[in-house]
């Protein structure tokens, strides 16, 4: 099972559990209604849409609403810390929710006493207290941007609102050059999708592929362009990708689906992920040697 | 069973402080913070950190905003909000506008938000992991800058305080205050 875990904007939605399905715009995950748009709900779609493609099982969703309180966020840590073992996902996806992160090292605690361990990755503030409990290097994937790189890097910061300003950078150039003071500082996981003008894959502090085509400058104002990224990197480890082969795709995957959709900065990210489909139809077997599949060409 | 109990306890990490004048303003602070459904606990500062008296509330950092509006709404007066880790950097405010042509772009610290130029309307919001900000999202789109909702109104966490920077260079920016 994959399982993606993550809050939604949808502040009285109480702890939902199930498999997704899409019904109109809209995600149906046991019987909640959640909306295709930037977050949690971009993630699952375009993790979605992957799996759909490649003919695997859809993925599992954990979701609560959350508008920021926190009172969803710390039911969604507790869920998982109890239940964990018993759900035994072979990918789990960590999405927005509060960071916490006395609650993120029970969690890590559980995952660790799992009789067969989840390939874990972490984007958005799942990945902010992975980082901030110093728990990062427990983690397979992350997938930050250039400002969430230079926070790894720094060993005092504990969200992105607090970082260096030696570090700080809007930059992606410096991303190989902070990425390996993260590494050095125990503060990415074992590899590092860096989001940007160059996408940058990176494990143990060295650059193993950069993707920069097609150049689709458009995509980074469209809010979820990020979250799509990281759920299509989740079902492809899923479909058993090597995760640096996952990352790479997953890269030049959204850049092409942008570049199908003629994004502009007004664009929504649901007609991104419209795209991805007719992406991996194009382009899948060509990039991953993956061809004989059901949708495939 | 009480071992049991015990070990299944959250330790509770917040990283920030509240820093008071006076030890019953950090008692007041505890209480309405409490009440308002926020996870916080009463510890001594660490003497590098001291500003005032004896006792400070721990809350989770990241809720910063969220608690700064409680705090002024119940009249809870403190010295500051700090990190715990003392070596932590002072809040981020680098700001960076990219020109797209039809729309503005304007990224403060891990938040971006754009707008079209002629109208004035929020076209996205993007970047942040923190769940209030899916939230603004929705709250925001489609809505000109003088009509939409603050950030700093609406949000709870340090990713609207972000925001809230970007939408205020915004502002400036559609208002003619500055040239992109």
């Amino acid at each position: 099972m994959m399982l993606i875990v993550g809050t939604v904007p949808i502040g009285d939605m109480p702890l939902t559990f199930g498999e997704v399905k899409t019904e109109g715009d809209y995600l149906l995950i046991n019987g909640q209604r959640i909306p295709i748009t930037q977050g949690t709900g971009a993630m699952v779609s375009a993790a979605l849409a992957t799996t759909s493609y490649l003919g695997l099982d859809a993925p599992h969703a954990l979701l609560a609403g959350d508008i920021g309180e926190g009172k969803g966020s710390r039911e969604l840590y507790q869920y998982l810390i109890d239940h964990i073992a018993e759900l035994s996902p072979d990918v789990l996806a960590l999405h927005y929710w509060l960071p916490d992160m006395g609650q993120t090292r029970q969690l890590c605690a559980a995952i660790d006493k799992c009789e067969q361990r989840p390939l874990l990755i972490a984007d958005a503030a799942s990945m902010y207290s992975a980082k901030a409990s110093g728990l990062a290097g427990a983690f397979d994937i992350f997938t930050p941007d250039a400002t969430e790189i230079a926070f790894l890097a720094d060993p005092e910061a504990t969200h992105p609102a607090y970082i260096a300003r030696h570090l700080f950078e809007t930059d992606i150039s410096r991303a190989p050059e902070l990425a390996k003071v993260a590494y050095e500082n125990h503060g990415a996981a074992k590899l590092l999708l860096v989001k940007g003008a160059t996408d940058y894959v990176i494990k143990d502090g060295e650059i193993l592929a950069t993707v920069t085509e097609p150049d689709v400058p458009a995509l980074e104002p469209i809010g979820g362009t990020g979250d799509t990224i990281t759920g299509v990197v989740s079902a492809l480890v899923y479909a058993e990708l090597e995760p640096h082969e996952a990352a790479i795709i997953a890269a030049r995957a959204n850049r092409m689906a942008g570049k199908h959709a003629r994004v502009t900065p007004a664009t929504k990210v649901g007609e991104v992920i419209t795209q991805f489909p007719s992406v991996f139809k194009d382009y899948l077997c060509q990039w991953s040697n993956v061809c004989c599949i059901k949708g495939g060409n | 069973m009480a071992f049991l109990k015990k070990q299944n306890k959250v330790k509770f990490e917040g990283g920030g402080l509240v820093l008071f004048d006076e030890v019953q303003q950090a008692m007041a602070a505890e209480k309405v913070l409490k009440s308002s459904g926020y996870i916080v606990r009463l510890v001594a500062p660490p003497p590098e950190l001291r500003k005032g008296c004896d006792l400070a509330v721990e809350i989770n950092l990241v809720e910063q905003p969220g608690i700064e509006r409680v705090l002024a709404k119940n009249d809870v007066f403190y010295v500051s909000i700090d990190p715990l880790r003392i070596k932590t950097a002072p809040l981020l405010e680098v700001i960076k506008v990219t020109d797209f042509g039809e729309w503005v772009m304007v990224k403060a610290g891990n938040m971006k938000l754009t707008y079209e130029k002629s109208s004035g309307v929020i076209v996205n919001v993007s970047g942040g992991g923190c769940p209030d900000i899916p939230y603004l999202h929705a709250g925001m789109i489609d809505k000109r800058l003088d009509e939409a909702p603050r950030p700093k109104d609406l949000g709870f966490t340090l990713c609207a305080l972000n925001l809230e920077r970007a939408f205020d260079e915004c502002l400036t920016l559609h208002s003619g205050g500055k040239k992109i």
